[in-house]
């Protein structure tokens, strides 16, 4: 089925033209720099899907490396599906309209607000949560150094700024201290524990290259 | 929490245009600006059209012309780290680093970002004003710190865009499918003023398209900037913000574009600015000449005087800060 | 007003209850300690950062429903119908209460509480509560408060206290605007003391309202079992929420148990249960299920708390050697449209912070029609501070003396807000000067005035001190520590960790007495149902009102324990000491039991040690002092500025952790970067009276680019043998207090100008530029 969709997709795309001429043509025709239009990630979505407003459609979503398969409505937003319908509380919400960053998540391997995100639309994407950092029972190297830097206070803030810099330091092996400062800056804490999130960036990539001394 | 809509994601262009006549239908691109227009019940919206799976819209490459094509659903972030962008158009990836948060960034389009609503706190809050079909802009009379000194025509709106002064600087053109076919508008053509009409922001159809962006081969002698002040240091939108293109030949400015963001109801070209400078060479005279040549027109609302100040300020620190680059 | 706890934290409605005397105590002051006092991680850190912890927003119970409130949308309007029929037809909404729910379905012994004061039909500010509903999910309720059909008269408004006390200005109530009589204090001869001045300084300063908004939204589950209730809530008091409940349901506290263990933030303003507390219970009364609530961030603006804008005038008189004088202060705020303590506070610091023997002040409470102010961080303190810090520094201009230099010199030794009563420590003076040093503060002067101002973009440098009237903590408090026949160990405090590491505090305080690690301390906590009474963890008096009824619990135990292991090892008990899980008694062959080997605790279970906070010492203050320094970079041409960097030189007493002790002055010094720079509540006062800046956008926190990478804290750790057993004062409320006029200072001495009211941001600071360059 998914096969038939895609050749469906194919079809689709050249009827309009716009992808080979618009930009593949370019690039054939040797383009000085290559394109940067994503590759595998991206794979062919899921065929054109209506939803009905009020009904539920049933929809698979790829989180923390396991396929969940979940029933939906079009409104429901990533982070409430994976709160109250999944049960994955360690996503927080602090305002449902991206201005705070407290339900920040990977979202094929860069931070996004889970909040502004439809479920829907991220069908086929990789969902990684702060449940999905743990390894078995073990705390992952950011929420580690998280800890060891007391990066929190109240701690409601703490799964999205975790993934923020789990985001940044995935890209980016050894970022600088106003790397750091730009990488969370997409997260409130109203607790003001920024100092120490600042610490425990650096240290968080210092424990994922392995090194793990005190910087 | 969203009201209800329905929502198709389409596979193809034309199908998303044929979804799109439906009577309040939404287009969603990265869906930042629209989740957040739908949860304050700005506009009404029987669906959401996602165009999210049309991945040949999306990515930087370089034109044969020897300018750039940006898919409309490039998001942000990748414009601001792209490396022929940073070397050819510095301009554009410090506007696309100033938008918003990083989280943004990485979902929020090229293509939206152009389009995006107003952030006015009346148009966005529970307030039926003119640009919603009201009769009233409660900006002219009310809290209107934030609001435009140029450009204002019965709504006060300033256009919230970062990339789009950046891209009109360096002479963009905005490419645009519709049901009758595709058509391009330079992007000086594509914002409206609320002269022409207080209740659009773009001269986008609802059912057209943004595909992509196009910008020329930079002039020779180009150097371009974006700068913004903000109330706070990251994810604020401008107080005011410069962006400039400018061709030197040596120390001499020969033509160029200076466009103000947090001025005016769309991404507002000072060609007083740039009439002050051009085939001179800039020093702390010619740059305050132009600030305050883009400024002549400027008219403050009770409680934005600041801006004027603020843009003179600013515009000659830029002035200064690219003669020297 | 003279005891400012009384003023500050007391929560309308909450008695305070007696807990027994404590028992007279032996205990020594701590010397050198071994746990207490080091920089350890927190006992609940593992949870907080693996997603694990439960915050009431967390939870869910089976068959749960969703609340919602629906909310007036204007300042001021009487509500004339309401009309839900069609929400309450609606699929998935289970149930829909209003002031207007008809008599035959509102037979329950709610209806009086609903008709009287949960739906008061007169709105007086934006966001009042007029219905609620519960439904299957947290969209379907929604919608249904999108079908609920409300009729408003609207009324007219005042939604700036400047104006509200104008003739002609529209009554919030009908008493008029002003709350009460207006506050007065005064002690010597202000106009002889003006009279003596050489210099005499009058200013007027404003701060905007500021908004809590702590990151989870206030919220709750409530779920009954027969007549018993349960709720969850995210609360900075368990009890104080029990007592709220049962008297609003007009039901016994021993069948209301609340329940706080994790929460996400509160600053003051989960200090109390919210009509949605009621709300949440009512709902699920009636729907037979378990009902979450949790506002939305808009509601969070509007409903449940912030700190009063404050407009000041003070006038101060100080002799050529930097002798104050005098000081003159009066002082408008308000609490919005309930009596919430407006001016709460707001003339502490002139009274209090510096040696001043003439000093006049008044406050006049005001309402308008904006929502109920809370409690807020060190109330009063920041607005205070604003101007009178900003004052002292104009001074030291005006006697050209170093404002170190000047605060130094004022430096008091007695409390005179309290009559003079010596303090029990003051380590002001050192706050100021090793604050001073290791900010090279001199140094820093020195270089910037060599600097000259060539360059658009100008360093300056600022200090600010300040003091906390109710940092001291007092009884009551109880707190039981168990130790179990393995070694195990269990501490029962009512109190909640708001986040400030109390968990892990007192973990290391019973780790310190019982000579275990933390970690072993099992700790049950917040939770009506099962702990000891506790007041609610505000006002920085956590620490100092737990720590010492912790300690004597632990101290209590292990002398049980002491006891038991003395006689059936047979020595006396001034032999026994206990070393990591061991019994170890002294003698001629020392000799060691593990404590699991003791035959009679096995016997027993457990020993059970109970402690009591005992009384503050009588005729002295327990006062936290700061000092806050920091360096900024002002570009004039465009008003921006960059906090490069911060010190806070801290006397809290005994620093108990120095990690979370760092975290809280850090913590503190961002959100007051926020007070002074970013943030302000925005009123559309000329047209609609409503808030035009109800979410995190428009109403700007500090971000991680608004605070500065370098930040140090100087803890000035005097060890107050005298405060209570542990010698532990408040940290979290000083932390915030001097910040703001900290920075203004230091933009006052980048540019020459001085910005008087919050916040400093481009839009005011280029203003300010520009008129000072016009009047040149």
């Amino acid at each position: 089925m998914a096969k038939k969709r895609r050749e469906h997709d194919e079809e689709a795309t050249a009827r309009t033209g716009l992808t080979r001429r618009g930009f593949l043509s370019h690039v054939g025709a040797g383009a000085v720099s290559v394109a940067v239009v994503k590759p595998a990630t991206a794979a062919p979505a899921p065929p054109p899907q209506a939803m009905a407003a009020a009904e539920l459609s049933k929809v698979s979503l790829d989180i923390n490396g396991r396929e969940r398969q979940v029933l939906v409505e079009p409104r429901w937003t990533l982070s409430h599906v994976l709160r109250e319908e999944l049960g994955l509380t360690g996503t927080k919400v602090g305002c449902e309209r991206g201005e705070c960053g407290a339900c920040t998540v990977l979202i094929d391997g860069v931070p996004r607000y889970a909040c502004l995100t439809l479920a829907v639309e991220v069908e086929g994407a990789a969902i990684v949560t702060v449940e999905g950092l743990m390894n078995g029972e073990a705390l992952g190297p950011t929420q580690q150094a998280f800890l060891e830097e007391d990066a929190f206070q109240c701690g409601y803030c703490t799964s999205g700024q975790i993934m923020a810099v789990e985001g940044l330091v995935q890209g980016n092996p050894n970022p600088s201290l106003e790397e750091v400062r730009h990488g969370v800056s997409g997260n409130l804490c109203r607790c003001g524990a920024y100092a120490h999130i600042f610490a425990a960036a650096r240290k968080a990539a210092e424990l994922r290259r392995g090194t793990g001394g005190e910087s | 929490m969203l009201p209800q809509f329905d929502y198709v994601r389409a596979q193809s262009l034309e199908e998303a245009q044929r979804q799109l006549s439906v009577e309040d239908a939404r287009i969603c691109a990265g869906g930042s600006d629209l989740l957040g227009c739908l949860r304050d019940e700005v506009f009404n919206c029987s669906k959401v059209v996602s165009i999210s799976s049309l991945s040949q819209l999306r990515g930087v490459v370089r034109s044969r012309d020897g300018g750039i094509r940006i898919g409309a659903l490039t998001p942000i972030a990748e414009v601001a780290a792209d490396p022929t962008v940073q070397e050819t158009y510095p301009g554009l990836s410090q506007a696309a680093s100033e938008v918003a948060s990083p989280q943004l960034r990485n979902q929020g389009t090229m293509g939206g970002n152009i389009c995006q609503k107003p952030r006015c706190w009346y148009y966005r809050g529970e307030f039926h004003c003119l640009r919603k079909g009201g009769t009233t802009c409660y900006a002219m009379a009310g809290e209107n710190q934030y609001h435009c000194i140029l450009g204002g025509y019965r709504c006060y709106i300033v256009h919230p865009s970062d990339t789009a002064p950046a891209l009109l600087a360096l002479g963009a053109t905005v490419h645009i499918a519709g049901p009758g076919g595709s058509r391009t508008v330079p992007l000086e053509d594509f914002h409206v003023t609320p002269r022409t009409d207080a209740q659009r922001e773009t001269v986008l159809e609802s059912n057209e398209v943004v595909t992509e962006l196009t910008l020329p081969q930079p002039a020779a002698g180009l150097r371009s900037s974006y700068r913004k002040v903000k109330a706070r240091g990251s994810w604020d939108f401008a107080l005011a913000g410069v962006a400039l293109a400018l061709a030197f030949d040596g120390d001499r400015v020969t033509g160029g574009r200076v466009v103000l963001s947090g001025a005016a109801p769309v991404p507002w070209r000072s060609r007083e600015a740039e009439n002050a400078i051009s085939g001179r060479r800039i020093d702390t005279t010619t740059a305050r000449e132009a600030a305050e040549a883009a400024m002549e027109g400027a008219a403050a609302l009770k409680r934005n005087g600041y801006k004027i100040p603020l843009f003179k300020g600013l515009i000659q620190e830029q002035l200064l800060a690219i003669a020297s680059a | 007003m003279n005891d400012p706890k009384e003023a500050l934290y007391h929560v309308h409605g909450v008695d305070v209850p007696e807990t027994p005397v404590a028992p007279p105590t032996d205990q020594e002051p701590w010397g050198e300690t071994r746990v207490v006092g080091k920089p350890l991680p927190r006992v609940d850190g593992y949870e907080r950062v693996s997603g694990t912890a439960v915050y009431p927003a967390d939870l869910s119970l089976p068959r749960m429903l969703y609340g919602a409130i629906l909310r007036c949308p204007h300042p001021h309007a009487v509500v004339t119908s309401v009309d839900s029929s069609e929400a309450e037809q609606m699929a998935g909404v289970q149930a829909v209460i209003t002031g207007f729910t008809p008599d035959d379905r509102a037979t329950r012994q709610h209806s009086e509480l609903i008709r009287n004061n949960l739906f008061n039909t007169r709105c007086r500010y934006e966001g009042e509560a007029v219905a609620a509903v519960a439904a299957e999910n947290p969209y379907l309720a929604q919608d249904a408060l999108r079908a609920i059909k409300v009729e408003y008269d609207v009324l007219p408004f005042v939604a700036d206290e400047r104006r509200a006390l104008e003739p002609d200005a529209p009554q919030v109530h009908e008493a008029g605007n002003q709350v009460s009589d207006t506050q007065t204090y005064e002690r010597g001869d202000v106009e002889q003391g003006f009279r003596e001045a050489n210099v005499v300084l009058e200013q007027e300063y404003r701060c905007e309202c500021e908004i809590h908004t702590p990151m989870e939204p206030h919220g709750c589950v409530a779920s009954w079992d027969g007549e018993s209730l349960t709720i969850w809530e995210s609360t900075q008091g368990v009890y104080n929420v029990q007592t709220q409940v049962a008297a609003a349901l007009g039901i016994p506290l021993s069948r209301v148990r609340v329940v706080g263990h994790y929460m996400g933030g509160g600053f003051g303003a989960k200090l109390q249960a919210g009509k949605y507390t009621f709300l949440a219970a009512l709902l699920a009364k009636q729907t037979a299920r378990p009902v979450k609530l949790t506002l939305t961030r808009e509601e969070t603006y509007l409903a449940v708390g912030n700190r009063p804008p404050s407009n000041m005038r003070l006038k101060a008189g100080v002799k050529n050697d930097g002798t104050l004088t005098a000081l003159e202060f009066s002082g408008t705020g308000t609490g919005g449209a309930a009596r919430a303590g407006g001016t709460s506070l707001l003339d502490w610091l002139i009274r209090e912070l510096y040696v001043c023997p003439n000093v006049r002040t008044e406050t006049t409470d005001i309402y308008i029609n904006a929502g109920p102010a809370r409690p807020f961080r060190a109330p009063g303190h920041p607005q205070c501070a604003w101007a009178l810090e900003q004052m002292m520094d104009a001074l030291a201009v005006a006697v050209d003396m170093d404002p170190v230099q000047l605060r130094i010199k004022n430096v008091p030794t007695v409390s005179q807000a309290r009559n003079g009563i010596p303090y029990t420590t003051t380590g002001f003076h050192q706050c100021l000067e090793e604050g001073a040093r290791a900010f090279a503060w001199e140094q820093t002067r020195n270089e910037i005035s060599r600097e000259g101002r060539d360059s658009h973009v100008r360093r300056g440098v600022g200090v600010a001190g300040g003091a906390w009237a109710a940092g001291g903590g007092g009884p009551p408090s109880t707190a039981i520590v168990k130790i179990y026949s393995d070694g195990s160990i269990n501490l029962n405090m009512g109190a909640s960790d708001i986040g400030t590491g109390t968990k892990t505090v007192m973990a290391m305080v019973v780790a310190e007495e019982l000579d275990v690690a933390p970690d072993v301390v099992q700790i049950e906590h917040a939770d009506t149902g099962t702990t000891q009474y506790a007041t609610g963890s505000g006002g920085s008096k956590t620490v100092p009102t737990e720590s010492p009824a912790v300690r004597a619990a632990a101290i209590d135990a292990k002398e049980q324990l002491i006891e038991l292991a003395a006689s059936e090892m047979e020595v006396d008990a001034s032999a026994i000491t206990l070393s990591d899980g061991k019994v170890i008694a002294d003698g001629d062959t020392p000799r060691e039991l593990n404590i699991s080997a003791l035959r009679s605790l096995r016997r027993r279970g457990n020993v059970t040690g109970i402690g009591y906070r005992g009384p503050n010492p009588s005729g002295k203050a327990v006062t936290p002092f700061a000092a806050q320094f920091c360096e900024v970079e002002v570009n004039i041409r465009t008003g921006e500025v960059n906090v490069v960097r911060f010190l806070g030189a801290h006397d809290s007493g005994r620093v108990m952790n120095l990690l979370t002790y760092r975290n809280q002055v850090f913590g503190g010094i961002t959100m007051g970067i926020g007070y002074g720079m970013t943030e302000q509540r925005v009123l559309d006062v000329d047209q609609t009276g409503k808030m035009v800046n109800k979410n995190w956008h428009d109403y700007k926190l500090p971000t991680a680019l608004d605070v500065p990478a370098d930040m140090t804290c100087i803890p000035i750790d005097l060890h107050d043998t005298e405060a209570n057993t542990t010698g532990a004062k408040g940290i979290g409320e000083p932390a915030t207090i001097p910040t703001a006029p900290a920075v203004a200072n230091a933009v006052y001495h980048a540019t020459g100008v001085r910005v008087t009211s919050t916040p400093i941001d481009p839009t005011k600071l280029i203003q300010a530029l520009t008129e000072a360059r016009e009047g040149e």
